[in-house]
C-alpha cells in the first residue's frame, strides 16, 4: 500500500470571455474547435491567456479567434449561425442515398465478405422487377432534391436485368418529379460482358470496383469461383476498358473513370505500397484505406484476415505519410477518408457522407432495400438481417412509405444514438465537428447501439485521423501541406453528358 | 448537467489544490472533492478510462467521490502513480470543459436556434468570404479547383 499526493494548478479562468469551444492537446499545442468546423492551434502560454480573457485585441492571435467565434466579446453570433447552418443543411433533406440489393448470389468467396453473399444457384435471392418498380417508388418519395441508386449485391450484374430496370424507369418517373437523379453500380467485374459495359456506359451509369492490391493479394483477399482468369486479371480487364471507353466517348478523364475501393486485411499489411504504386500506376486518383466492417463472414474468418486498430492506424499513418509525398512529387491521388475529413476541417461545407456525421445518415440520409423488398435504414442494417436479427427491418416496398421509414423509431433510435452532442466523451470531443458515430456498429461489437467510446474501434479510428492531419498542418510551417490538403477537398460534378434515354 | 453550482466569474488567482492518491499494487484511488471538479467532470473523466481500466466511483465522504482504478492488464505501482497523475490532469481538463459549457450554453442555444428555426440570415462575412472563394478560384494558380476525385458515398460501398 503506498500513498501520494498530486499539486494541481486549476488555469485562471475568465469563462464569460469565452467563445463555446472543445479543446485537445496535440504536437505540443491546445488544439481549439467549434461546432461551425473553424479551428485554431494556439500555443500553451496563449492557450492560458486565452482561458483568463488577457488574450486581448493586440495580441498576434485575436483577430483569428475573435472571426472563428471563440472570443466573445465582438461574437458575430449571426454569422456563426449562418455557418452552423452551412455546416448542417442536409438536415431535413431526407434521404438521397438508396442502396438496392439486386441480388444476394455472388460468384467470388470474399474472406471478409460483410454481404452475406449466397451461391450462384440461389436464384430465389433475386430482385424481382415487381419489387424493383415498388423500389423506385418508393426512393422516389424522398424529399431530397438529389437521389443516388447505388446498386449493391451479391454480385448486383448477376441480375442485370434490375439494374436496367431501376435506371430506365426510374429516368421516366423522375421526368415529373425533377430531381437529379445518378446511378452507381459496385460491380466486381467477374460477370461483366461487352453487351453490359456499353449499356452502363450509354447510360452513364457510374462504376465502382473492388480492387484490394496486386493480384497475390487480390486474388487471395477475393477467390473467384470462376473458370478462366483470376479475378485479378478480370477487374484489371475490365477497368481498363471501361476507362478507354470513356475517352474514346469524349468524357473527360478526370471525372469519369471507374472508381475503386480497397478493403486492408492482414495480406495487406505487408504490400501496402504496392497497392498504392498499382492505383497510381492505373490512374486512380483517390485511394480509400477502409478498415474491415464487423459484419457478415469476417465474425468467422477474422482470426486469419482482420487487422485490429491499432496496427490498422499504424498502417495507415505509414501508408497517408506516403501518399503525401507522393503529392509533393507531383502525383495526384488522394486518400478518401483524410479527404472527408478534411472537407470538414478546411471548407465551410460538410460532404454528407452518411456515415460519419451526426445524427448518422441510416433512415436520414440512406436507405437500404434488401432483394426481397425489405426495407433497412442501411446496409448495415440489412447485413445484420442476414446474419440472422430482423431488428433494423423498417418496413417492405409498397406496404411502406419512406415517410414512414424515416419516422421509424428504430431510424429515431439510431439518431439518438449517433447525436454527438447528447454522447458521453463525443459531446466535449474536439474531434466532434469532424465525428460520426456507427450505432450499428456498436450494435455488432457490444451488443448495444451506444457501446462506450473508449472502447469503440470506429473512434479510435476517427480520432486517430483527424489527429493525424491536425499534427500535420500543425507542422506544416512553410503551408506547402494545407496546399495540398485544400486541393484534397475540391470536388467537382461530373459534366452533365447528354442524356442518353432523351426527354421526349 | 450536475446540480453542483460553479463559480463562472472572474477568478483572480489560479487556484491550487492537492489530490492524495492510494495504490495497492492492483488498483490506485483518488479522493475527488465534488466542491472543486464538478459531479460531471468526474464522470467525463473517469469514463476516458473505460478501455484500459475497471472504474468504480464510491461515495466516501459528502461531496468527496473517490475514483478507483484498476487496469484489466498487468500492473505495477509505478504505473499506477502514473495512472493517477494522468487522471488527474483529465480531472483538470474537465472541469475547464465543464465551466465553459456552462458559461456559453446560451450562447451555443442562441446560434442552434438561429440556424435550425429561423430563415436565413446570409451574413455579410459570409457573403464576402463566398466571393473571396470565388476569386481565389477564378485564379487558381495552384489549379485547386481540379478535383482528382470525388469521395464515394459511405464507407460500406464497395462490399460486391
Amino acid at each position: 500500500m503506498r500513498t501520494g499526493s498530486l499539486r494541481l494548478q486549476h488555469p485562471r479562468l475568465d469563462a464569460d470571455a469565452l467563445g463555446p469551444f472543445r479543446f485537445g492537446r496535440m504536437a505540443g499545442k491546445v488544439l481549439l474547435t467549434h461546432d461551425t468546423g473553424e479551428w485554431h492551434l494556439l500555443s500553451e502560454p496563449d492557450f492560458q491567456a486565452l482561458l483568463a480573457g488577457e488574450l486581448g485585441p493586440d495580441h498576434a492571435e485575436h483577430a483569428a479567434l475573435l472571426a472563428k467565434g471563440f472570443v466573445r466579446d465582438g461574437m458575430d453570433a449571426e454569422a456563426v449561425a449562418e455557418r452552423f447552418r452551412r455546416k448542417k443543411r442536409w438536415l431535413g433533406m431526407g434521404p438521397h442515398l438508396h442502396v438496392v440489393i439486386a441480388t444476394l448470389r455472388c460468384n467470388q468467396s470474399c474472406k471478409y465478405c460483410h454481404a452475406s453473399r449466397t451461391d450462384m444457384d440461389r436464384v430465389d435471392t433475386d430482385m424481382s422487377l415487381e419489387t424493383a418498380k415498388k423500389v423506385v417508388d418508393t426512393a422516389m418519395q424522398s424529399p431530397s432534391p438529389y437521389i443516388a441508386f447505388e446498386f449493391q449485391g451479391g454480385e448486383p450484374t448477376v441480375n442485370f436485368d434490375v439494374i436496367k430496370f431501376v435506371v430506365e424507369y426510374g429516368r421516366e418517373k423522375n421526368r415529373q418529379e425533377g430531381k437529379t437523379l445518378d446511378f452507381s453500380l459496385v460491380t466486381n467485374m467477374t460477370c461483366m460482358d461487352e453487351e453490359k459495359a456499353e449499356w452502363l456506359l450509354a447510360n452513364d451509369v457510374l462504376l465502382c470496383t473492388s480492387l484490394d492490391g496486386p493480384q497475390h493479394v487480390h486474388d487471395w483477399n477475393r477467390p473467384w469461383t470462376g473458370k478462366g482468369a483470376g479475378a485479378y486479371d478480370t477487374v484489371m480487364k475490365w477497368i481498363s476498358y471501361f476507362n478507354r471507353r470513356y475517352v474514346e466517348l469524349g468524357r473527360d478523364p478526370e471525372l469519369w473513370h471507374v472508381d475503386a475501393l480497397m478493403t486492408t486485411t492482414r495480406k495487406t499489411m505487408d504490400h501496402w505500397r504496392e497497392v498504392i504504386d498499382l492505383y497510381v500506376s492505373l490512374g486512380i486518383r483517390n485511394i480509400y484505406l477502409r478498415p474491415l466492417n464487423p459484419f457478415g463472414f469476417i465474425t468467422k474468418t477474422w482470426k486469419v484476415v482482420g487487422v485490429d486498430m491499432p496496427e490498422f492506424l499504424r498502417f495507415y499513418e505509414e501508408a497517408l505519410d506516403h501518399i503525401i509525398q507522393l503529392n509533393r512529387d507531383g502525383v495526384q491521388i488522394i486518400e478518401g477518408t483524410a479527404a472527408l475529413f478534411l472537407q470538414k476541417m478546411l471548407t465551410p461545407d460538410d460532404p454528407n457522407f452518411v456515415d460519419i456525421r451526426s445524427p448518422i445518415g441510416a433512415g436520414t440520409g440512406q436507405i437500404a432495400y434488401n432483394y426481397d423488398g425489405t426495407i433497412f435504414p442501411s446496409d448495415e442494417g440489412r447485413m445484420i438481417d442476414a446474419m440472422g436479427n430482423p431488428m433494423f427491418a423498417l418496413g417492405r416496398v409498397g406496404e411502406t412509405s419512406i415517410q414512414d421509414a424515416i419516422r421509424h423509431p428504430t431510424v429515431r433510435a439510431m439518431a439518438v444514438a449517433s447525436l454527438l452532442d447528447g454522447l458521453p466523451q463525443c459531446h466535449e470531443c474536439w474531434n466532434a465537428p469532424y465525428c460520426g458515430v456507427r450505432p450499428l456498429h456498436n450494435y455488432m461489437q457490444a451488443g448495444d447501439l451506444f457501446g462506450q467510446r473508449p472502447n469503440t474501434p470506429k473512434c479510435m479510428q476517427h480520432m486517430g485521423i483527424a489527429r493525424m492531419l491536425f499534427e500535420r498542418l500543425a507542422a506544416d510551417d512553410d503551408g506547402s501541406l494545407a496546399r495540398i490538403f485544400q486541393r484534397w477537398t475540391i470536388t467537382r460534378p461530373r459534366e452533365t453528358p447528354p442524356p442518353a434515354t432523351g426527354n421526349d | 448537467m450536475s446540480d453542483v453550482s460553479v463559480e463562472t466569474s472572474t477568478p483572480a488567482e489560479a487556484l491550487v489544490d492537492e489530490l492524495t492518491w492510494l495504490e495497492d499494487g492492483r488498483r490506485v484511488a483518488l479522493r475527488v472533492d465534488e466542491e472543486l471538479y464538478p459531479l460531471d467532470a468526474i464522470y467525463g473523466a473517469a469514463y476516458l478510462f473505460v478501455d484500459r481500466c475497471w472504474v468504480y466511483l464510491h461515495r466516501s465522504a459528502d461531496k468527496q467521490v473517490e475514483v478507483r482504478l484498476k487496469p484489466k492488464g498487468p500492473t505495477d505501482p509505478a504505473a499506477l502513480e502514473a495512472l493517477a497523475g494522468e487522471l488527474a490532469n483529465e480531472l483538470l481538463n474537465q472541469v475547464l470543459r465543464v465551466r465553459i459549457g456552462d458559461s456559453t450554453r446560451k450562447i451555443r442555444e442562441y446560434y442552434m436556434a438561429r440556424a435550425f428555426f429561423s430563415t436565413s440570415t446570409r451574413s455579410s462575412i459570409d457573403q464576402l468570404l463566398a466571393e473571396l472563394d470565388q476569386e481565389e478560384l477564378a485564379q487558381d494558380d495552384l489549379e485547386i479547383s481540379v478535383p482528382w476525385d470525388a469521395p464515394a458515398e459511405r464507407e460500406g460501398g464497395g462490399g460486391s
